[in-house]
């Protein structure tokens, strides 16, 4: 039994679910982290969304069925609740995307946890410029170590799509980060 | 060798892999950080909201169990008698209101005929109808009650005076002439 196997077992164990979620806490609070801060750009946001993530999972563990695995289920929960974070922050302050685009670069320059040179800047300027499933893409097959078919089951795009997408984003990457 | 050394790190910039630490490659790659012990302080406000949402939430369902609570198993016998009782009641309700309906219709209808008619009569028919009446109700039947009153007094009296002069004759004749 694999140890996220495991883990569900415990999770799923009223008299050891807490105890568990402790252990999930340990193993899996930074990536998922991480992967809710690319979204939603300032480290504020990322921690709202980051508690909304683990007390959703905590609430649903037992819903879980295991058709996919634990790690590719909360990566599905935690880019969900981020999506839905940003469809209410932006129906209340943009009009359009491009709108968007740019104030999260404003903000995510100007956010006290972002200590970038101009290389970096550089490299999240260009990634904003992406389409948001290929920003997604690359973030999560780049900085998540994702593979390809986690991926594919967390965004619902099939693994072909995905690798086009993903080495479409390589290529401009490298053509115009040392420019 | 500056070149050089601009290319190496060109080739390795998008090549090197998920190496060390998730956050170490964030802040190398894009130059984000986190403040300082956040994932052990977000842990435990973490812990902490579920610990709160869960007790609000078992005091809501306890709540709510205190209010109105009932065994699966008894639900359905009790909608159950509960559908029977009110389809009952409106059945009977239903029931009374139709013999309510024709005894009052007659009712009305009676006590239209009566207001209706008495419309229609004239008032010098219902003077001579109440003299009839007084006449043959009261005047009449009075004198005839009166008579056989009398009749039966005057018997009465014939009666009893013949039987006793019956007496006092026999009687004072035999003491006479005896």
């Amino acid at each position: 039994m694999s140890k996220d196997a495991e883990l569900v077992k415990k999770l799923k164990d009223s008299s050891l679910k807490d105890t568990a979620f402790s252990e999930l806490l340990d193993v899996y609070q930074e990536r998922l982290y991480w992967h809710i801060r690319k979204i939603v750009t300032t480290h504020e946001n990322a921690d709202d969304v980051l508690q909304n993530t683990f007390i959703r999972i905590y609430k649903s563990i037992h819903n879980f069925q295991e058709k996919s695995s634990l790690h590719t289920w909360m990566y599905r929960i935690a880019y969900n609740e981020s999506i839905r974070f940003i469809d209410k922050n932006n129906k209340k302050n943009f009009d359009n995307i491009e709108e968007v685009s740019d104030s999260n670069l404003e903000v995510l320059f100007e956010d006290d946890y972002f200590d970038g040179d101009e290389i970096q800047k550089k490299l999240t300027k260009i990634i904003s410029l992406f389409s948001e499933k290929q920003k997604r893409v690359f973030q999560m097959k780049y900085f998540d170590d994702l593979s390809f078919r986690k991926i594919s089951e967390i965004l619902e795009i099939s693994e072909s799509t995905l690798k086009s997408s993903y080495y479409t984003a390589v290529k401009i990457i490298e053509e115009k980060i040392f420019l | 060798m500056g070149e050089i050394a601009k290319n190496n790190h060109k080739k390795k910039f998008l090549k090197e892999g998920f190496k060390g630490g998730v956050s170490e490659y964030h802040k190398k790659y894009l130059g984000t950080i986190v403040p300082k012990g956040y994932f052990v302080k977000s842990k435990t406000s973490i812990l902490e909201k579920i610990n709160k949402e869960i007790k609000t939430e078992s005091s809501k369902r306890t709540k709510k169990q205190l209010v109105f609570w009932i065994q699966p198993h008894f639900k359905y016998i009790a909608a159950a008698s509960l559908i029977f009782i009110l389809s009952l009641t409106v059945w009977l309700q239903n029931k009374n209101t139709d013999v309510l309906k024709v005894n009052n219709l007659e009712l009305f209808s009676f006590s239209d005929d009566v207001l209706i008619n008495s419309l229609w009569v004239d008032d010098a028919d219902l003077e001579s109808y109440a003299d009839v009446i007084i006449i043959n109700e009261i005047l009449i039947k009075g004198a005839l009650f009166e008579q056989k009153i009398d009749d039966l007094f005057l018997n009465s009296l014939f009666v009893e005076d013949s039987l006793i002069d019956d007496y006092t004759n026999d009687s004072f004749i035999e003491t006479f002439i005896l």
